[in-house]
């Protein structure tokens, strides 16, 4: 191995030393330099991972395979935690995040109530794709998952490179304005218990499981509404059996029904809404339910 | 010599000496993986309850590793009972691990 180049201060014979040779190893962290060092094996399964995670994310994976490699370079996967604020209002982006299966919630202001959720099917961090390096939005994660990450200056020196890129995300932008749209006239016009029935579905769609973890003060946030009103919509939700809600955990348990109660805005907010090429109409509230 | 800590205790007590546990990874890497399935299997058979193990991402907390002292990963550490001890590699080698928690007595 290549260990010999490496400054480590390793004891010759030593356990640590007997492991990398019995190839039990996947990393060194490198006390000099404070790096932690992927032996090659561990570099490789991980970048695989990172090619598999990625085609996840339907942005990513609507790409043409040489544009796909060239971005990965750029990309890698971190966790993102519950609660965790990516983008501040009014603060340089840092990175572009690609969800693979969490979910992120943008709100317009510290307490106001959403204007977009993205999962796996878009980004956060696109503003970048539009000549606009500060964020508008606090993205705030609100499903625990993976998302692939770029930086902003290597998403600023890739995105020219990548017309099926530039493609997807202008078209995924758009979608994303239309949805912000339908969000702040649902916040004003519909139900709680209708917007909290879309809301759920949205998520669900998004994490791509009918089980989550959300809190109530979360929830409260999301719809713009007090903690005691959360409980008033979910109580029928609950009573009706379309979903159970213990200890923060969420499960749908009759989607059709769930479905029903929403109100028309989750099918215009449809998950596929961004990869619909031009063909259909701009959302609108006309019909409300 | 390894039992000199046994306190006297009422009779059908259960003895329960808490192991405290931490395992050094960098998640999805293929010797990282084993060892944590490895780690959770011994655990399982020996500890039952009487164990708490952290699993510590170097990747996402490399400040903690550089600040353990740690030099490789996968890499565990017995924090408590004392004496501390120390295992690198995945794991695998089931009677090294036994003979660090300070379980080697109850190898069959
Ligand atoms: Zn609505």
């Amino acid at each position: 191995m290549r260990l010999k180049n490496l400054p480590l201060r390793l004891a010759k014979g030593g356990p640590e030393q007997q492991a990398i040779e019995a190839g039990e190893i996947d990393a060194i962290i490198d006390h000099a330099s404070s790096n932690v060092i992927l032996l090659p094996a561990a570099r490789r399964a991980l970048q695989e991972a990172a090619h598999e995670a990625s085609k996840a994310n339907s942005l990513l994976a609507a790409l043409p395979p040489a544009e796909h490699q060239r971005l990965l370079a750029g990309l890698e996967p971190v966790t993102l935690k519950f609660g965790e604020v990516l983008q501040e209002p009014g603060v340089p982006i840092r990175y572009v995040y690609f969800p693979v299966d969490c979910a992120i919630s943008l709100v317009t202001t510290i307490e106001g109530p959403e204007v977009g959720l993205v999962g796996y099917e878009g980004a956060v961090g696109i503003s970048l794709a539009l000549g606009v390096d500060v964020s508008s939005v606090r993205a705030l994660v609100q499903a625990t998952g993976t998302a692939m990450r770029m930086t902003a200056a290597h998403f600023d020196k890739t995105f020219h490179q990548c017309p099926a890129l530039q493609r997807e995300l202008y078209r995924y932008a758009d979608a994303k304005l239309a949805m912000a749209r339908q969000i702040v006239a649902c916040n004003c016009f519909h139900a709680v218990e209708a917007r909290l029935a879309r809301w759920l579905l949205m998520t669900s769609d998004r994490v791509r499981s009918e089980e989550f973890f959300l809190t109530q003060a979360f929830l409260a946030e999301m719809l713009g509404v007090r903690r005691a009103t959360v409980n008033e919509a979910a109580g029928p939700l609950q009573r009706r059996k379309l979903i159970t809600y213990t200890h923060g955990r969420i499960r749908i348990v009759d989607r059709k029904g769930l479905e029903a109660t929403a109100c028309g805005c989750y099918t215009r907010i449809a998950l596929n809404a961004p990869l619909r090429r031009s063909s259909s109409a701009s959302p609108g509230l006309a019909s409300s339910p | 010599m390894s039992r000199r800590q046994h306190k006297p205790r009422a009779r059908g007590a259960p003895v329960t000496t808490v192991v405290v546990l931490r395992l050094y990874i960098v998640g999805g890497a293929p010797n990282s993986v084993q060892a944590i399935a490895n780690l959770e299997a011994i655990c399982r058979e020996y500890l039952k309850d009487g164990h708490k193990l952290e699993v510590v991402d170097v990747l996402e907390h490399p400040r903690r590793a550089l600040a353990d002292g740690v030099l490789v990963t996968p890499s565990l550490a017995k924090l408590s009972p004392l004496p501390a001890a120390n295992v690198v590699g995945n794991l695998s080698d089931k009677a090294k691990v036994l003979l660090a928690l300070g379980l080697k007595g109850k190898v069959q």
